[in-house]
């Protein structure tokens, strides 16, 4: 009796110890493959990011000086491009010095998207004001032809953005009975004169007036609408000679 | 076997008010769990029937002013809207598809919140068009032949039926073309304004060799109404508002 005791042990423990090896192989099995998928996607991921001609093509402009130097061309998938770029303080520098806008463009594919999206976010600006954007010819003075897009009003806390969808990288100006011809980096010769710059400006006369402590600024043309001359001095510029966009 | 019986028999009846209590406190517990959740629909009920702050009726229409009286095109409708919105439409008619396409017709709704306003929104529905062509929209300072002043808004691309749609947001009421070192003054729907004033709507072909393939006419000429390289490359108006008087 004593005798058969460990031999009954023995026969009554070995198919446990079985399974138990069986599903430790198993685990082990299933976390290798799982090791190994992943090890896999992710070369895939590395390996085949698309190219994305249009991203290289622009940045290839900001490198050779036809595109401004402030101007990022974001890693953006085909066929999108998306560029970036800041507007620095003009007329509010000396009042606010940390005033600070971003741009940003998405352009999407050439032949299916209707309009290019435009964000404008601004910080530290003067509180609780309407601006008015517009594309210009030159960034400064005398700002040339121009072309009034949105308008973006600031909170309280001097932040704001603004969103709006239009042609903009090949915004340009023009009268048909006679429209003349500009050159475009990216495009060559273009009809019309293009609108290359951005600029926001004080919607109102008197709100710049109020703002900067000056009562002898006088009015421009940067706002829509009755009577002429009722908008304020430039506010922000993205101060480039070379195109922003 | 008796007396084990008899041994649970007696743990049983010494237990017995232990488990009483532990039911009566389950009961008890359960109780309240009903009561709470009763009073706690009470409260809801509460907000929801006694709030009166929810409209029960749709809010006043009203027909807002559109310019000056006389001075709007006679195709441009002012919708009766909520206020503070301003609602217009108008159609396109077809220009130079009108042999081909004499059932192309285009609307636009402008629409416009003036009190908290960053921009208006533009949007152009299409139909019975040239199919599969993308078409070019700008506003214009004339609605017909030399078109003056233009500012190119977007594109219309329509499917494989003529029809299409785009929407954009960008100044549209007050818009205007000007060269800041000459400005000058046009009237405006509010009066005088600076620069010259972009009051029509129009589209074009934006490539001449589509517009020469859909329009069967190879002696078609170039135009300037798409951005881009290649001078005068588009092709011919394809829809226009066709007002002498403002339409936006």
């Amino acid at each position: 009796m004593s005798f058969l005791q460990p031999i009954r042990r023995i026969t009554l423990g070995a198919p446990l110890l079985l399974v138990m090896l069986l599903l430790l192989t198993m685990q082990v099995n299933a976390a290798s493959n799982a090791s190994i998928q992943a090890s896999i996607y992710s070369n895939h991921a590395v390996n085949h990011v698309p190219y994305n001609a249009k991203v290289h093509y622009v940045r290839q402009m900001v490198h050779d000086g036809h595109l401004a130097p402030t101007v990022h061309v974001l890693d953006s998938l085909p066929p999108t491009l998306i560029l970036q770029f800041p507007l620095v303080p003009s007329g509010i520098k000396a009042s606010f010095p940390n005033a600070k806008a971003l741009v940003t463009i998405v352009v999407g594919s050439h032949n299916d998207s209707p309009s290019h999206t435009v964000t404008v976010d601004v910080q530290n600006m003067p509180p609780n004001i309407t601006f008015t954007i517009f594309f210009i010819e030159l960034a400064n003075k005398p700002f040339g032809n121009v072309e009034y897009v949105a308008d973006l009003t600031t909170r309280g806390d001097g932040s704001g953005e603004s969103i709006f969808q239009l042609i903009t990288t090949l915004a340009f100006a023009m009268d048909a009975r006679n429209p003349g011809t500009s050159q475009d980096n990216a495009e060559g010769l273009t009809s019309g004169i293009n609108l290359e710059h951005m600029g926001m400006w004080f919607s109102s006369l008197q709100d710049a007036q109020k703002v900067l402590n000056n009562d002898s600024l006088t009015g421009t043309i940067f706002d829509g609408g009755n009577p002429p001359l009722h908008a304020g001095p430039q506010a922000m510029t993205d101060g480039q000679t070379a195109p922003v966009f | 076997m008796l007396r084990y019986i008899s041994h649970s028999t007696r743990t049983y009846s010494r237990s017995r008010p232990v488990i009483a209590l532990v039911v009566i406190v389950l009961l008890g517990l359960l109780l309240a769990a009903c009561d709470s959740s009763s009073s706690q629909n009470t409260q809801t009920k509460q907000t929801t029937s006694g709030g009166n702050s929810f409209p029960t009726k749709a809010p006043p229409l009203r027909t807002p002013a559109f310019g000056t009286p006389g001075q709007v095109a006679p195709t441009v409708k002012v919708l009766a809207s909520v206020d503070p919105t301003l609602i217009v439409q108008f159609p396109l008619s077809p220009a130079s598809i009108k042999s081909l396409f004499p059932k192309a017709s285009a609307l636009v709704t402008v629409f416009q919140n003036p009190v908290a306003n960053d921009f208006d929104t533009v949007t152009v529905d299409v139909q019975d068009m040239p199919p599969n062509v993308k078409f070019t929209v700008f506003f214009t300072e004339l609605s017909a032949k030399p078109f003056g002043h233009a500012e190119y808004v977007g594109d219309v691309i329509t499917r494989g039926d003529g029809s299409g749609e785009s929407v954009f947001h960008l100044i549209t009421f007050v818009a205007f073309a000007a060269d800041n070192r000459n400005p000058g003054t046009s009237a405006d729907q509010s009066g005088n304004a600076s620069g010259i004033q972009l009051e029509h709507v129009g589209m074009w072909f934006d490539g001449l060799i589509n517009a020469r393939q859909v329009l069967h006419d190879p002696t078609q000429k170039g135009t300037p109404f798409d951005g881009g390289g290649g001078l005068l490359h588009a092709g011919p108006q394809a829809m226009t508002d066709g007002q002498t008087l403002p339409v936006i």
